[in-house]
């Protein structure tokens, strides 16, 4: 009987975890593997191509174009992860606090997270190309009155704005839920020892939601160095190669600059460094997490 | 150390919820006070208004001279202990009783002479580096003490500190804060509804119902002279029995029937006549469980107070029995030395103790004669 149930059980397993398990194979890591493959060849994308061993990892170290790709990709996330990592919190604070329609404001500072990246990022292009100037215009700012992705100096802070507008809404739902677990007399121990304002938020909200924070920190410097989407539909990768993050590099120099084997090294490369720094953050914000 | 003036009291919820309803207490410098009421009676309300953690509707509050209606937490010279003890999760036991000292900006020495003296007492020295979830239950609300301690409050708050621990740990417990309200010498206010805390700690006890003080007096008292049929019942385990009665008058003499059998009133009982005026009125009459008497010589003493009373179950509590019986069609408890233990279904006589018996005005519940 209960080798049966067993076997019952075992086929089950097998049904749910074996198409997933191909379907993962087929389309995940046959293509990372196929991709190393390339990355020691020359392929172009079409035709023919040779082994050329660790060529393209050797020249990714001296192409400027990659090496600039980085610094701004990871200037980027990190302005990004620590912007929309106050920005959530602050605003996860007050969405917690007792307010009016606490409900509905939540939902609406939510929204943002169901939007594609493609979609937000046309509508802020719109956004930066005629609204803005159009106001700057209006009340006379020279400063204002260009598009800011128009300017190499300043197209990544509009890009640096539209994408931490859409992460703020996921970010700001971990903390809120975050900050339920807090339990409330915890809180009222802290105002009869004298946690108030600041030093409340310290010494007790802080340390109690660090398991969030590290949540946080790791989708986004994850999501952030992958930055795509909006680089699309918002800068295209410039002025002037300006906003060129890794991923679009990859995918514009892969497919239609004709060097797939080349890129495909820069995102084994890539890949390696996103995996190094998502354990590198949870190891050691795992350390500082206070074990409750 | 510090005395505490609540007047006119009073709390009602944006909802319009009132679940304080002008109350007034004085609670003296030095007292244990026990609130003590079923639940939603507005006891940890009273208590968390006192802390400062929930706003005063009306009335006036103060500590020692001080009004504090509106003055926080922090700074009303209080410390509280919480039912789900409250500590900081994060913090290990020592900075859990450091963390208020330090934000007053205490000097660091002073506070870890604080911090092992009240560990010493507590008997928490071993575990002085651990975090709370490494601690007992009853660790943990040590700790919870100690946190209170050190800070060398005017008044100590206790929100039902020991409901969640199981019953051995309690009595221990108990005996403890008791000890502790002893050696410190301070003002202690603790809510429960567990009765038995309540009689065993308190100097003085508070029953409250429904927002209301129902009655303010020593444990003593509020067992042998509760002033009205809530208190009589809610104090003494098991409750006192409540049998509806009817006065009626002979001469100077007054007699209550129950189940047949008529009982006199000693005249000592009825003082400045106030019988008089229920005379021909229905009564509750209220029968502590332990003024039942089946010993022979008191039933022989009284037979006059003779009762049948049917047994329909028994519970063996070790040194006694409870027995659970009907007079008059309203069921009673009374206890029984274990010797007497009575059969099921077994019809028994007892005499009932008409000195102790208490009188309760039918319509207001108001306590007649006690």
């Amino acid at each position: 009987m209960k080798d049966k149930l067993n076997s019952n059980r075992s086929r089950t397993f097998l049904a749910i975890t074996i198409p997933i398990v191909i379907l993962f194979f087929v389309f995940n890591t046959m293509a990372v593997i196929q991709g190393f493959g390339y990355s020691l060849t020359n392929f172009k994308g079409f035709g023919g191509y040779d082994f050329v061993g660790l060529r393209n990892y050797i020249d990714l170290f001296s192409d400027e174009r990659i090496i600039n790709s980085y610094i701004f990709t990871f200037g980027f996330a990190i302005i990004c992860t620590i912007l929309v990592n106050i920005i959530s919190l602050v605003l996860a604070l007050g969405l917690s606090s007792k307010i009016r329609a606490q409900g509905a404001l939540r939902a609406i500072y939510f929204l943002p997270n169901i939007l594609g990246g493609l979609v937000i990022g046309y509508v802020f292009n719109f956004f930066f190309t005629y609204i803005l100037p159009g106001i700057g215009e209006a009340i006379n700012s020279g400063a204002l009155s260009n598009s800011l992705l128009a300017s190499p100096k300043t197209a990544w802070f509009a890009l640096v704005i539209t994408v931490a507008w859409q992460a703020v809404a996921l970010n700001t739902l971990i903390y809120i839920s975050g900050l339920q677990t807090v339990p409330e007399d915890v809180y009222e121990a802290g105002a009869i020892d004298g946690a108030v304002g600041f030093k409340k938020f310290k010494n007790i909200t802080f340390p109690l939601i660090m398991p969030f924070f590290t949540i946080n920190m790791v989708l986004c410097m994850k999501n952030f160095l992958m930055v795509f989407d909006q680089v699309v539909s918002l800068t295209g990768g410039g002025p002037a190669r300006s906003t060129e993050s890794i991923s679009f590099l990859i995918y514009s120099g892969g497919l239609s600059g004709g060097a797939f084997g080349y890129q495909s090294a820069n995102a084994v490369i890539f890949f390696v460094v996103i995996v190094t720094i998502s354990i590198f953050q949870l190891r050691f914000l795992n350390s500082k997490e206070e074990q409750l | 150390m510090a005395s505490i003036s609540i007047r006119n009291l009073n709390k009602t919820y944006p909802d319009g919820v009132e679940v304080i309803d002008g109350l007034n207490l004085e609670i003296k410098d030095k007292e244990f006070i026990v609130l003590v009421g079923p639940s939603g009676c507005g006891k940890s309300t009273t208590l968390r208004m006192i802390a400062g953690l929930e706003d005063i509707t009306g009335g006036e509050l103060a500590i020692g001279d001080r009004v504090v209606n509106d003055v926080q937490p922090k700074d009303r010279d209080i410390a509280m202990v919480f039912q789900n003890y409250a500590l900081y999760p994060h913090m290990t036991v020592y900075k859990n009783m450091a963390f208020g000292l330090e934000l007053k900006k205490v000097p660091k020495d002073e506070i870890d002479q604080k911090i092992k003296e009240a560990a010493k007492v507590l008997d928490l020295e071993k575990y002085l580096n651990r975090k709370p979830k490494a601690l007992s239950g009853g660790q943990r609300q040590r700790v919870a003490l100690g946190r209170a301690m050190v800070r060398n409050p005017a008044v100590f708050l206790l929100d039902e500190p020991l409901s969640n621990l199981d019953a051995k740990l309690r009595t221990q417990m108990r005996t403890e804060i008791s000890k502790l309200h002893r050696k410190l010498q301070t003002t202690f206010v603790y809510v429960t509804h567990d009765q038995t805390e309540a009689m065993t700690m308190g100097d003085r006890i508070v029953v409250l119902k429904d927002g209301k003080i129902q009655q303010v007096d020593t444990p003593e008292n509020l067992y042998n002279k509760p002033a009205n049929i809530f208190v009589a019942g809610f104090i003494g385990s098991p409750q006192m029995n409540f049998i509806n009665s009817k006065v009626t008058q002979e001469g100077s003499k007054y007699f209550i029937k129950i189940d047949g059998c008529t009982l006199e009133i000693p005249a000592g009982k009825n003082k400045n006549d106030i019988l008089s005026k229920y005379a021909g009125k229905e009564v509750v009459v209220g029968i502590r469980p332990e003024d039942f008497h089946l010993d022979q010589a008191f039933i022989e003493m009284a037979p006059k107070s003779l009762i049948d009373v049917k047994i329909d179950l028994t519970e063996m509590m070790g040194a006694e029995v409870y027995c659970y019986g009907k007079i008059d069609d309203e069921a009673i408890i009374f206890r029984a030395p274990s010797r007497f233990r009575p059969k099921e279904q077994e019809e028994i006589v007892v005499a009932i103790d008409v000195n102790k018996i208490h009188l309760f005005d039918k319509e207001t519940t108001e306590s007649i004669i006690i």
